[in-house]
């Protein structure tokens, strides 16, 4: 007899979701299905018919964890549609502001996921790893302010590069600062990796076979996203329960006409030999970025010349083509698209990392007891709120007629 | 009261020969700001420095004595310094920073400092607020309009302006000029009708030049950090003081004048409420 188990919402993670297993009599999971239960995006639309310079600033607010991504797949997108080739200088700002944000992300996931490691009982570890957590994003969100204007909504990453070089000063500080963060990441990844090795999730925890889908090691390569392997399709047609199909809030996107995997460890196993796959493996991968994060944006301010120019001349007007811009978000492949005619955007869209993960998220807790659910999910650091709350309004008469916000 | 809280109020002027040749009256400004540059106590200053255009000053930052001296003395014409911290703290990484204003300058980067909204980690970097006394301020294209048109000279021809004894000075390569204050009424900032801070009372040390004799300044440190830097820099022998003189041409003068104002922003805003027309919010 089989029986469903629904956590709604999944929690420690941004934004709301529904997991549902469906277990048999010993509680093993025979059927998951994961879906974003937070309504539905409005920024393409909100973008369109603006002028280009409009998108990055307001897609930068489709969520408040990965900001700096979207503001930066944004830029990127519009530099494509507008035909622009960035200084390189601003390339390399861009890269380092990426590899800042992404470390402080990923030390958020790790506060997330604190609990599900530490033992209840161990209050000082517990309080040893948030300090940890606190002092690596204290720095790096430091950088992220320095560099791009502010760490939240960055106002200084633009179309055509970046708003200003650092100064030398400037410069010299944040590399001092970095380099002194080196130990105290290394033993953060140290205990994280520990702490998970510790936690033994059951062998073959959350594998799938579903492709990696991954860009980039770091900051993302605009050449990756092949539109003519893309598909979208309703999430009545994939999931098997019409219910589901119609409450779940996102469209599922495939690639090759098959859902995939993207994060830190897609990343690592696509770039970097690393072929683990699973809950563990996916927070091991995430720890081991921290380091590449952190050493890349070392080698990044070694050799930046701040004398150099970082904005581009260009033609606001656009040219009708498609740009496609793509980051390795903490998350995964963030990939914006957009085209410009007359000086306005014609078309915008965002595909989101979680977006991508959520078809694979679901099967993913098959095949174990249902109390492991909520790990697999956690494992993937889900971001739903690329969803704002959104009311439906009769378009006859502006009325809203229906409050879709969750309630929680 | 007529100069808000202070720890005391001293005349003083730079002993520097080089702030002397160049500053308006005591070169204060310009002594504190190096003095708390020399001991680190800030990083880097945010300055109305000059530009290619005459009487056009643009906010400046300044890192060094060097960079100070190149932007010492008045400009009657609003440099909005406050538009260039959030520059100095991120992309220039100062952590550590002084800034200069009028009294309105001041007390709008209060505000900030109070409620940081859209400067988070900026407004809690200024550590030294140096508010200058003001009686008005011109836009610049009325500081060209009269200077042209009533003093028969020009922006460019103009080497320094000052207010004091009723008039507005100008220097010239032909000589100093003076117009009636009253000659210029009409021309100042719209917002400077409805002020009542004379001697900016929100700054940790304010400074002017009335109430002092030439190539002296009037100045009073106001807060613990602001006296802590005045009266560290007098101890150095940067600056030096004397007691203020306490006569019609000195601190009653300055007492008259900061009265006036109030009374007369105070008037204008009796005005504009009777019209039904809002009014700033004042710390």
């Amino acid at each position: 007899m089989s029986e469903k188990i629904v956590i709604s919402p999944t929690s420690r993670q941004e934004g709301h979701a529904e997991l549902i297993m469906e277990v048999d009599d010993e509680g093993i999971v025979t059927n998951g299905k994961y879906f974003s239960i937070t309504p539905v995006r409005g920024l393409e639309k909100m973008v369109t018919g603006k002028a280009p310079e409009s998108a990055p600033v307001l897609c930068q607010r489709i969520c408040g964890v990965c900001p700096v991504p979207h503001t930066m797949a944004s830029a990127e997108a519009m530099d494509a549609a507008l035909g622009i080739e960035i200084p390189k200088t601003a390339a390399l700002l861009r890269e380092l502001v990426i590899s800042a944000s992404n470390l402080n992300s990923h030390a958020i996931h790790h506060f997330l996921v604190a609990p599900d490691l530490i033992p209840a009982d161990n209050v000082e570890l517990f309080k040893a790893a948030v300090d940890s957590v606190s002092e690596i994003r204290k720095t790096a969100q430091y950088a992220v302010d320095m560099i791009a204007g502010e760490g939240i909504h960055p106002s200084d990453i633009r179309i055509g590069g970046m708003a200003r070089n650092i100064s030398e000063l400037a410069r010299r500080k944040l590399y001092a600062r970095f380099s002194a963060l080196v130990p105290k990441v290394n033993a953060h990844v140290e205990l994280i990796e520990n702490l998970v090795l510790e936690k033994e999730f059951p062998k073959g925890l959350g594998v799938v076979n579903a492709p990696v889908f991954a860009s980039d090691i770091i900051y993302g390569k605009n050449d990756f996203f092949d539109l003519d392997r893309f598909t979208e399709i309703v999430p009545e047609v994939w999931y098997d329960d019409p219910e589901v199909g119609k409450r779940a809030c996102t469209t599922i996107p495939l690639y090759d006409g098959v859902n995939v995997e993207t994060g830190p460890r897609a990343r690592l196993d696509k770039f970097a030999g690393y072929k683990e796959r699973g809950v563990t493996a996916q927070h091991l991968a995430r720890a081991r970025e921290m380091k590449t994060y952190l050493s890349r944006a070392i080698a990044i301010l070694d050799e930046l010349d701040t004398s150099a120019n970082t904005m581009a001349d260009f033609d606001p007007r656009g040219t009708g083509e498609l740009g496609v811009g793509v980051v390795e978000a903490p998350r995964g492949t963030d990939i914006h698209m957009a085209t410009v005619k007359d000086g306005k955007t014609q078309f915008y869209s965002a595909l989101v990392p979680t977006t991508w993960n959520i078809p694979t998220m679901g099967p993913a807790t098959e095949g174990f007891h249902y109390d492991w659910g909520a790990h697999v999910i956690r494992a993937y650091d889900p971001c739903l709120s690329c969803a704002t709350h959104v009311m439906v309004v009769d378009d006859e008469d502006k009325s809203v007629i229906k409050n879709e916000m969750v309630r929680i | 009261m007529a100069f808000g809280t202070y720890k005391e109020v001293v005349c003083a002027r730079s002993t520097d020969k080089d702030i002397q040749k160049v500053s308006q009256d005591g070169g204060i400004v310009t002594a504190l700001f190096a003095y708390a540059l020399e001991e680190n106590i800030i990083e880097g200053a945010i300055v109305a420095g000059d530009t290619e255009d005459p009487w056009k000053p643009e906010p400046t930052i300044a890192l060094s004595r060097e960079d100070l001296l190149a932007a010492a003395g008045t400009k009657y014409t609003f440099s909005p310094n406050a538009i260039k911290i959030k520059e100095a703290v991120r992309q220039n990484g100062l952590e550590k920073i002084g800034t200069v204003g009028t009294p309105c300058q001041i007390m709008g980067l209060r505000k900030m400092q109070s409620y940081p909204f859209s400067t988070r980690f900026v407004a809690d970097k200024i550590k030294l607020m140096i508010g200058i006394f003001c009686t008005e301020n011109f836009p610049r294209d009325s500081l060209r309009t009269f200077i042209d048109g009533k003093l028969h000279s020009s922006l460019a021809a103009t080497t320094k302006m000052d207010i004091g004894k009723g008039k507005f000075w100008i220097d010239t390569v032909d000589g100093k000029q003076g117009l009636k204050i009253k000659e210029t009424h009409g021309y100042e900032q719209a917002g400077c009708n409805i002020c009542r801070d004379l001697v900016a009372k929100y700054a940790d040390v304010s400074t002017g030049s009335i109430g002092s004799a030439d190539g002296w300044s009037t100045v009073f440190p106001r807060t613990e950090g602001g006296n802590e830097v005045f009266q560290a820099a007098v101890e150095a022998g940067l600056i030096e003081t004397k007691p203020m003189d306490e006569g019609k041409f000195g601190l009653e003068l300055l007492e008259k004048l900061a009265n006036n104002k109030a009374d007369k922003g105070n008037a204008e805003r009796e005005r504009r409420l009777g019209l039904g027309l809002p009014l700033p919010q004042e710390l």
